[in-house]
């Protein structure tokens, strides 16, 4: 028996190898904003052994946390001091989430409701007395511009324009485009769409599909999350069993999918995870093994500026979206130091949490200033809301560079679909 | 994913090792768990600061040629030349030191000791003799309840050596408002306060008032500019003493920027850089590393031609201990154990000279990396992952981080 | 040479383990003028290093019925009287498949017997009770043991006997025993800081000093037979178990897991060793093995848990008279009275005994010191609350550091200086040791060093063992050049102490904190080249 003791350390969320070395304090965005906030080693692993020993030791504070995983990112004793910290809220919790932050957890759900009314619903949050009252009766901070929410949801351009061609490919993937997509940006779809099909695959929506709950988890909702989850790993299954791979264009819904379901909400997703990809990891991969080759515009020139979001820091995947981008020939490409910009999702939409929101990105707006891009690059959606509002710079998902640089054309024959 | 060299550890041997292959055009990636330690750093890099007894070394470049035969700096083709580069390197991310290779000169430690060092960043406190303090009458300004700069002990230190001494604090508006986190008011948080809300000068402003023109030194926490010298720089400037910068405890103000920005020069010079990312296992053929596996690229391998380690020691756990044994946690390759048992690996008083401190993998005269016994001809080594050499004891962590990398791109290049 | 305050006192009790603190207690709370002295630190010997297990009493069902029935009474009174000293976890006993399961009737009945509530219950509802147990048990008893921190019991009562007009003095070391004619008038005693001697002078002096006690008695020209047995024990990172463990069979080696504060704790071993070996023990890599195997039987998930350290206590067994030999020892309580057993009156020898009777033991000995003076006074330690534990309702306390503060000082956390930035700021992240804590410490809790500040507040006593918090604390308490310098010494042996525990579990993620301490302290700080001292034999007093 001796000599299998002590060979591992097995403790939940790795809280007992943390050497209390403070490095994860450095890279913490919240903490030197907002002095509430215990930091992420006091509100992890040190506060962890004495949630153990008494619940009483859960602090209200923890909900600060913006669940940005940078303190994980930065541990070199691999302690998820970010799973630790969400884990307490989840168990410890015990206050109900407010109307408002249902509200804006609901992403889904509120889209639904407001796509129809698209033409009224946008000038209406945009109005300045509506913006009042979110302010005031929703603590929605007024600064802060709702995304537009599109006439059409992709879905229903999807169903309309493109799925009648997709059967014609011989090689099939299945789209998880996520709240977004669906309800703020289609186009992010339809450049997917477009480039998938230049190369060669069809797309195909979920049998259903529902937001991966990133925003119920952080706002205290961690029961409808795993319901909305289970739908999803069960239209997920589904796929895969036809042989797809499951692609997204955002990558906090793909690191929710793969990595909180399991960590924090218990789903069992060990047989859906390494089906479910990043579409910029996906392409990248097959280009590596000259499967498909991709031919860009000889006339598109862009200065690019990577900003790699805080769930791609945390899949360490920024290096397919970059080295994908660096294919195209006249790119004047720049890698941004990694920063959390500051919006977190819903966080930076409460009006408690404005001011600390717009403090944390600083640092990344004055580099993107100091670099002036054409445009931003970023795998996440809500930090495209956050730098445009903070910098003026236009922010564009990989793909849809990929998609406004590609030769179709020449793409289709390369991949010999003509 | 292929690229021409792999660097397993994003510390300042990997990133070392890193800006000097992609200065000489080489498609290089680094792969890196977690944050380095750099982060407890002094704000100095040692080359060699002590000899066997403890004494103080005063030419390290002469001191090194009487190193034992296990020690890493056998390895060198030439110290002295690689010194000369270490530090050029550095000047072209942007980090001026001062400091030479033949003669060692004395930081002050946040207690108020003095420490042999080579080369010190821009700054920071220094004394060119040991024996003889440069100053008259010093003011030690901290900052209102920051408690990891002990100014008590780095008074009592200075008095010790002959020099006049006053202790000062000052604070600003927005340094009060982070005191009121108990556990966030660290060196690198006071650092972001700073820069975020551009308080250099009205910090400037504070210490002027309280050190006036009878002191002919200011001494300083360092805890401005963690991503670059322009606020550490600017203060200096504007206090009208002369005025420099003590470390503080960990978190290191000077070492997040010497690692950033030795991680922006590597970036810029169009390296690929894997955060958060651990190598799980090689992939090996007839004694020629292939490519590596890492715990969150799944399906994706990483191949080159050439590969360095560069993963440290115990504490960035390049190193491992189990019950049973000590192993090499990224490859599995050879380590020097030196033949001993768990008993063995620490001794009972914790200022001797421990044996585990020695322990490292072993490599061939080129450094590169064993396994079963045989060399892997494209896997080198760099930094405190090598076995032999105690860098607690010896004081020549930053010189075995520096010149082990630059040696084994050397090996590479050619 | 000088007397203490040139007094006499009615009683000097030497030792300041919690038998010598109780009976200081006990003797001032019935009006007595007492001098409580200690060569050390209060809690330094035995009292600091066991397991910190509030018997039930269930242990000792089966063996010894007498001190089983003592362990039930005084854990009843301990709930009452030392509230914030004691967690309430409860116990199992387990059998498992190698035990016999048929002791668990016996092992039941003599419980009941001695009146300590043992409840049979189904090995599933044990394992929902507690999920650390060894999941292949196949019965289980669960019996009113609890969790007791020493360190704070100890210094509570010393506390209440300084509020009842009791003097100590720490750092004071009987060197010799004034003895006229047949009668011992008091003691000579070193201070341990500057080597001044004084005398003291009492009409009865009790002998509290633990195994050390033995020297005492040889200094007045009596013979005690003890023999010291060490017990080691190893602390783990967190709370593997909520609730105390223990095997269901005779007692045996490393057979108790307990859950302390934010760690847990299993022991024990148990040699004898020589009486020069008791000032300086080591856990061995046989102990460790032997108590990690066993442990695993308890809770398997202790092979896979960080260690934090290894420590070793020594128990005071003594011989009883009629058999020099030792062959039968007693762990009950042993009272000498060596006016009658030696001729030398004014003498009390107390020992024997367990952490867990010290009040009683405390009782029994203030007893025969009041029938040595003539005083009638009943004793009322059983029936008041130490300070710190008066039923009072406590101040709801929000932040991480007054929640762990309040569970160290009970209704004495009132007394930290807090509100302020500058005393809310931590010294200590692990155990969230505040600035207005330590300070505290320092000025009401006889804190002259770090490792008195240590045993006060837990500082250093988490994951990192003092990782940052030592020097930050030396800090704090450093006032000016002089005490700098000692700080600094101070500070290098704190780190040699803490690495005392760590270096037999130098593997794994320990190996990897002692690696990072040692660079932020030798390589980062210089600690080592600018102390000037390096007793290792004090670094652990």
């Amino acid at each position: 028996m001796a000599n299998e003791t002590q060979t591992q350390n097995v403790s939940v969320n790795n809280f007992e190898q943390c050497l209390k070395c403070s490095i994860c304090t450095v890279y913490c965005p919240v903490s030197a904003v907002s002095p509430e906030y215990p930091g992420p080693k006091q509100a992890g692993p040190d506060a962890e052994r004495y949630r153990l020993k008494n619940k009483e030791f859960f602090d209200d504070a923890l909900k600060m946390c913006l669940n940005c995983k940078r303190c994980e990112v930065a541990c070199p004793n691999d302690v998820h001091i970010g799973d630790i910290i969400q884990a307490a809220r989840i168990k410890y919790n015990t206050h109900r989430p407010k109307l408002r932050d249902m509200m804006l957890a609901n992403t889904d759900f509120v889209g639904t409701m407001a796509s129809p009314f698209a033409a009224i619903a946008n000038p209406i949050l945009k109005l300045k007395p509506m913006k009042a009252v979110l302010h005031g009766v929703m603590a929605i901070d007024k600064h802060r511009t709702f995304p537009d929410y599109s006439s059409r949801k992709f879905e229903s351009w999807f169903k309309k324009n493109a799925a009648s061609e997709q059967e014609k490919f011989n090689k099939h993937v299945s789209y998880f485009h996520g709240c977004y997509v669906n309800y703020n940006y289609p186009q992010l779809g339809m450049d997917f769409v477009k480039v998938m099909n230049a190369v060669g695959y069809g797309v195909h929506l979920l049998e259903k599909e529902k937001c991966c709950g990133v925003a119920l988890i952080a706002n205290g909702m961690p029961k409808q999350a795993k319901r909305q989850g289970e739908v999803n790993m069960t239209s997920m299954r589904k796929a895969i069993a036809k042989g797809h791979q499951v692609l997204t264009t955002s990558s906090t819904c793909t690191f929710t999918m793969r990595d909180e379901y399991d960590h924090l909400l218990g789903i069992d997703n060990h047989d859906v995870r390494d089906s479910i990809s990043l579409a910029t990891r996906f392409l990248f991969q097959l280009i590596e093994k000259g499967e498909i080759k991709l031919a860009f515009r000889e006339d598109y020139h862009k200065r690019v500026a990577y900003h790699s979001a805080c769930h791609m820091e945390r899949m360490g995947w920024a290096p397919y979206s970059t080295r994908l981008l660096r294919m195209i020939p006249d790119i004047d490409f720049v890698m941004l130091e990694s920063q959390c910009c500051g919006i977190s999702g819903t966080y930076g939409f409460k009006k408690e949490n404005y001011e600390r929101s717009q403090a944390i990105g600083k640092g990344l707006f004055d580099q993107i200033k100091e670099v002036t891009p054409d445009c931003v690059a970023t795998d996440c959606e809500t930090c495209k809301w956050q730098i445009e509002m903070s910098t003026g710079t236009p922010v564009m998902n990989p793909i849809s560079i990929i998609a406004e640089a590609l030769d179709v054309e020449t793409t289709r024959k390369l991949n010999k679909l003509d | 994913m292929k690229f021409d060299i792999i660097i397993i550890g994003g510390g300042l041997s990997g990133l070392t090792a890193g800006i000097a292959l992609a200065e000489a055009g080489k498609d290089v990636a680094l792969v890196s768990a977690g944050q380095s330690s750099l982060h407890f750093g002094s704000g100095s890099l040692d080359l060699l600061g002590c000899d066997e007894k403890g004494n103080d070394i005063y030419n390290p470049l002469d001191a090194i040629k009487e190193v034992n035969s296990k020690h890493p700096y056998n390895k060198l083709e030439n110290v002295s030349s690689l010194a000369g580069m270490a530090k050029q390197l550095l000047e072209r991310a942007g980090i001026a030191t001062t400091g030479n290779a033949t003669s060692n000169h004395w930081r002050i430690t946040p207690i108020g000791g003095l420490m042999p060092t080579w080369l010190s960043m821009e700054g920071m406190a220094t004394v060119e003799d040991p024996n003889q303090m440069p100053w008259r009458k010093v003011a030690l300004v901290n900052i209102v309840n920051y408690l990891d700069f002990p100014t008590k002990f780095l008074a009592a230190g200075l008095r010790d050596k002959g020099v006049e001494v006053d202790i000062k604090a000052v604070t600003l508006p927005e340094l009060q408002e982070l005191r009121k986190s108990p556990t966030e008011m660290r060196a690198t948080n006071i650092a972001k306060v700073i820069g975020n809300n551009d308080l250099t000068a009205k910090l400037a402003d504070q210490v002027n008032s309280v050190a006036g023109e009878d002191y002919d030194m200011v001494l300083l926490p360092a805890v401005l500019g963690m991503t670059n010298d322009k606020n550490s720089k600017h203060l200096l400037e504007l206090i009208k003493t002369p005025a420099q910068f003590v470390a503080t405890l960990p978190p290191s103000v000077p070492g997040v920027r010497m690692q950033t920005m030795l991680r922006r020069r590597f970036t810029a010079l169009g390296g690929t850089f894997f955060t958060g990312d651990q190598v799980t296992e090689g992939l090996f053929e007839d004694n020629i590393l292939k490519g590596v596996k890492t715990a969150k690229l799944d399906g994706t391998t990483l191949e080159s031609d050439n590969f360095i380690l560069a993963t440290g020691s115990f504490m960035s756990r390049g190193l491992r201990a189990d019950y049973n044994h000590v192993y090499e946690t990224a490859l599995g390759v050879d380590v020097d154990d030196l033949g001993l048992d768990r008993k063995t690996w620490a001794k009972i008083d914790v200022t001797d000279a421990q044996p585990y401190m020695e322990m490292g993998v072993k490599t061939d005269e080129n450094l590169r990396c064993m396994r079963n016994g045989t060399t892997i001809s494209n896997l080198y080594a760099a930094g405190s992952i090598l076995s032999g050499h105690n860098s607690i004891k010896r004081l020549d962590a930053g010189g075995v981080d520096m010149l082990t990398a630059l040696q084994a791109a050397n090996n590479i290049i050619k | 040479m000088t007397t203490v305050n040139n007094n006499h006192y009615d009683v000097i009790v030497i030792g300041g383990g919690i038998t010598g603190a109780g009976t200081a207690r006990d003797c001032a709370m019935r009006g007595l003028k007492v001098l409580l002295v200690e060569r050390h630190d209060f809690s330094t010997g035995a009292t600091g290093r066991n397991h910190g297990l509030m018997h039930s009493g269930a242990r000792y069902a089966v063996t010894d019925h007498e001190s089983a029935k003592e362990c039930i009474q005084e854990n009843m009174i301990l709930r009452k009287i030392a509230r914030h000293c004691v967690e309430e976890t409860d116990g199992l006993f387990i059998t498992l498949p190698e035990d016999d399961i048929n002791f668990q009737a016996t092992f039941v009945q003599k419980c009941t017997e001695a009146g300590i509530k043992a409840e049979i219950i189904d090995p599933k509802q044990a394992m929902l009770m507690e999920p650390s147990v060894n999941p292949e048990l196949i019965g289980a008893v669960k019996v009113p043991d609890a969790s007791v921190d020493p360190f704070r019991l100890t210094m509570a009562n010393v506390l209440d006997a300084q509020l009842h007009g009791a003097e100590v003095l720490v750092y004071h070391e009987v060197i010799d025993v004034i003895i006229e004619q047949d009668r011992m008038t008091g003691v000579k005693l070193r201070n341990n800081h500057n080597g001044d001697t004084i005398d003291a002078y009492a009409t009865v002096t009790v002998n509290a000093a633990g195994i050390w006690g033995t020297v005492i008695a040889q200094m007045a020209g009596v013979k005690i037979n003890m023999f010291p047995a060490k017990g080691s024990l190893l602390i783990f990172g967190h709370r593997v178990n909520n609730m105390v463990i223990n095997r269901c069979r005779k007692p045996a080696n490393a057979d108790i897991l307990v859950p302390d504060d934010a760690v847990c704790v299993i022991g024990t071993t148990s040699l004898r060793i020589p009486i020069e070996e008791c000032d300086d023990m080591r856990v061995t890599p046989e102990e460790v093995e032997e108590l990690l195997a066993e442990g695993m039987k308890l809770a398997p998930s202790l092979g896979s848990t960080r260690i934090l350290r290894g420590y070793a206590g020594v128990r005071p067994l003594v011989a009883s008279d009629d058999d020099p030999s030792g062959r039968s020892i007693s762990r009950g309580i042993v009272t000498l009275d060596h006016e009658k057993r030696d001729g030398l009156a004014g003498f009390i020898t107390i020992t024997g005994g367990k952490m867990m009777t010290y009040r009683l033991m405390a009782e029994e000995v203030t007893n025969l010191v009041c029938q040595k003076l003539n005083i009638n006074k009943s004793c009322e330690t059983a029936t008041t609350p130490l300070p710190g534990s008066e039923p009072k309702e406590e101040t709801k306390r929000f932040s991480f550091s007054q929640k762990a503060a309040q569970g160290r000082h009970g209704t004495l956390n009132d007394a930290i200086e807090r509100g302020e930035a500058a005393s809310d700021a931590l010294v200590c992240e692990c155990e969230g040791v505040s600035v207005g804590e330590v300070k505290y410490a320092v000025t009401k809790l006889h804190v002259h060093n770090l490792i008195n500040l240590r045993r006060r507040t837990r500082v250093g006593m988490g994951t990192c063992q003092g990782e940052l918090c030592a020097c930050r604390a030396a800090g704090v308490m450093c006032t000016d050049d002089k005490s700098a310098k000692k700080a600094i010494n101070d500070l290098n042996g704190f780190i040699n102490e803490r690495w005392k525990g760590m270096q037999p579990v130098a593997w794994g993620d320990n190996l990897a904190e002692a690696q990072l301490t040692a660079t932020i302290y030798q390589s980062l700080l210089g600690v080592d080249k600018l102390a000037n001292e390096r007793r290792i034999e004090y670094y652990e007093i």
